[in-house]
């Protein structure tokens, strides 16, 4: 990086601890620094929302998603809306009633002590162990893309935002996350405008859409249905999206400690529900725009030499093995066929097919090389595509301002998830398994647990520092595991009000094995079964077993 | 009216239900356009 991206970014990032710092600086009690004092308007909320939704991960895999698979992936969020409305009908006025620091007080008023041990503590491993994969995704690819030393990025990425999170709250995870989205917002329109601008004259945005529909990246709706009938391993399609995506939301938004600690900081229930239906309204099409720009930056390279691997870190490391003389031959023909390709005037179908045949057979080969286990490396580019044309097309100032906008979104969604992450620690375990405590030593342990979950953080990052493929997946995954037990355990508690603590903790206890259960089955390919609907079965499951146990719970006692 | 009505209160709207409905509809038209988009573009 240039010295001016330097300068931006350090400037941008040390900007936002200070200002962190100062809007935290009058937070004294647990009120203020888990719910900002109840006093933070709808807009705020919404961003909130926003921010801790958005990771890193968003802004880098969305367009290499589109670019390599297409728009498709936005039908993952077609059910998020749906959510919303549900959350603000059911969730948010109990929530609210009840006046509640954690979503799984409610469930002890509702059943009981170990129904709400067993939620937070689930939530406390999965959101532990997420938090450090989404610290450990953009490090890897900054560190990659960079050359920095994965130990201290990762101690940038997720220890930095630490210092302004344990000393302000909830009030300064709040304000942060709302500049942070400006400057996000500012930094994705910039680039967007920078991939049109650098099309060739006569290549505006319709032709660009045309030129991505044409290779199938416009396949923003699909079905999933093909000639065998539906294909329940395809991840994104409209119905998938609809209704796995509907569970998923519901149990992040409405379970989920880190996403319902952002509306119970609304100084009213009306402008808790007014931030999350505007986020019903426009996280659909904030994400179609990421996607699009994936779409444009691949419009961008049908008329400039595409790379033949992305991430040159791996072409770096084929350049030291055993592969080193094949690859400079392979570069020199693929580089002679980019050059057919772009500099061949209106070419036939027949000689568009077999260049991108013959392209993918380079790419193939590259594969089989990282694949070697001399080689020992990372096959899947995807996650470098987007960072890849901002390092060799944009200008010096705005590389080091899209570097900060991927260190901010890391941080708004960290920061939000420490927060929480210490709520649940001292409100639902340590306050209620100890003597009570004084404000001030509250206060103080809710600050020593927002550090030791920082740092818990930082060292599972460098744990999944191994972790390959595509990282956004597998933080999807591995929610989707237990969301769905979950969300079934409060639909219990909203919707069947006959069902009692012990039928729902041991249905939450059974259904959970059995979903791990499945997906252990469906990675070794016995069960084919997409992860968004793991979210279905958990939350059905626990719906069904608990009702079948209260029944012979019921029966038992009237014959005892 | 006390404090829990005046939360209720609907911004912009006579009720909530009409921002239920306006989110629905707004998902709904969304992916009609998305639809158009998919196989005018393809």
């Amino acid at each position: 990086m240039s010295r001016p991206d330097w300068i931006v970014l350090v400037l941008t990032l040390l900007a936002m601890i200070a200002y962190g710092l100062y809007k935290g600086r009058t937070t004294r009690n647990l009120d203020g620094y888990f719910l900002a004092n109840r006093s933070v308007p709808w807009y705020m909320v919404l961003l909130g929302i926003m921010g801790t939704q958005a990771s890193a991960v968003t802004f880098l895999s969305a367009p290499g998603q589109a670019y390599t698979d297409g728009m498709r992936f936005v039908q993952y969020y077609f059910g998020l809306p749906l959510a919303m409305v549900v959350l603000c009908i059911t969730f948010v006025p109990v929530f609210h009633r009840l006046k509640v620091y954690t979503a799984y007080e409610f469930l002890e008023q509702r059943f009981d002590l170990k129904t709400r041990t067993l939620t937070s503590f689930l939530f406390l491993l999965q959101r532990g162990l997420s938090t450090g994969i989404s610290i450990s995704a953009p490090s890897i690819i900054l560190s990659s893309i960079l050359g920095w030393d994965i130990v201290w990025t990762n101690i940038f990425m997720g220890g930095l935002l630490i210092i302004y999170t344990v000393t302000g709250g909830a009030k300064a995870v709040a304000y942060t996350q709302q500049l942070q989205l400006i400057i996000i917002f500012t930094g994705m329109f910039i680039a967007g405008y920078m991939v049109i601008h650098q099309l060739p004259a006569g290549v505006g945005l319709t032709e660009a859409l045309h030129i991505g529909g044409k290779a199938g990246k416009l396949n923003i709706i699909t079905t999933g249905i093909n000639e065998k009938g539906f294909d329940w391993n395809d991840r994104y399609n409209l119905f998938s999206g609809i209704i796995g995506g509907f569970f998923l939301a519901l149990s992040y938004f409405g379970t989920d400690q880190s996403q319902v600690g952002r509306y119970l900081t609304a100084r009213s229930m009306g402008e808790s529900r007014l931030g999350l239906l505007m986020n019903g309204l426009v996280k659909v099409p904030m994400q179609f725009l990421i996607l699009l720009l994936g779409v444009l930056v691949f419009t961008f390279y049908q008329f400039n030499r595409e790379p033949v691997f992305f991430n040159k870190s791996q072409v770096d490391l084929l350049e030291k093995s055993k592969y080193k003389d094949s690859l400079v031959q392979l570069e020199k023909a693929y580089e002679a066929t980019e050059d057919l390709r772009i500099h061949t005037a209106a070419p036939t179908e027949a000689q568009v097919q077999e260049i991108l045949k013959t392209k993918a057979g380079y790419r193939t080969t590259i594969k089989r090389w990282l694949n070697d286990k001399d080689v020992g490396g990372e096959d899947n580019d995807t996650n470098y595509i987007f960072l890849r044309f901002v390092m060799d097309y944009l200008p010096k100032g705005l590389i080091g301002l899209l570097i900060a906008v991927i260190f901010l979104a890391a941080w708004g969604s960290i920061a939000a998830t420490l927060n929480s992450l210490s709520s649940c620690t001292i409100v639902d375990f340590h306050k209620r398994f100890s003597r009570p405590l004084t404000e001030e030593k509250e206060f103080r342990l809710s600050r020593i647990y927002t550090f030791f979950w920082g740092v818990f953080c930082v060292a599972v990052a460098q744990l999944a520092y191994n972790l390959g493929n595509s990282l956004i997946e597998a933080v999807n995954v591995l929610g989707s595991l237990f969301y769905g037990v979950i969300l079934g355990i409060f639909l219990v508690a909203f919707y069947r009000k006959k069902v009692g603590g012990t039928a729902v903790f041991i249905s939450a206890v059974i259904t959970e094995a059995g979903v791990i259960v499945l997906n252990i089955l469906s990675r070794k390919g016995i069960v084919s079964l997409s992860f968004l609907w793991f979210n279905v079965v958990g939350a059905i499951g626990v719906i069904l077993i608990s009702e079948v146990l209260q029944l012979l719970i019921k029966n038992n006692n009237k014959a005892a | 009216m006390d404090r829990e009505e005046q939360e209720e209160a609907s911004p912009l709207f006579k009720s909530w239900n009409t921002w239920y409905v306006l989110v629905i509809g707004c998902l709904l038209v969304l992916i009609l356009f998305f639809y158009f988009l998919t196989k005018h573009f393809s």
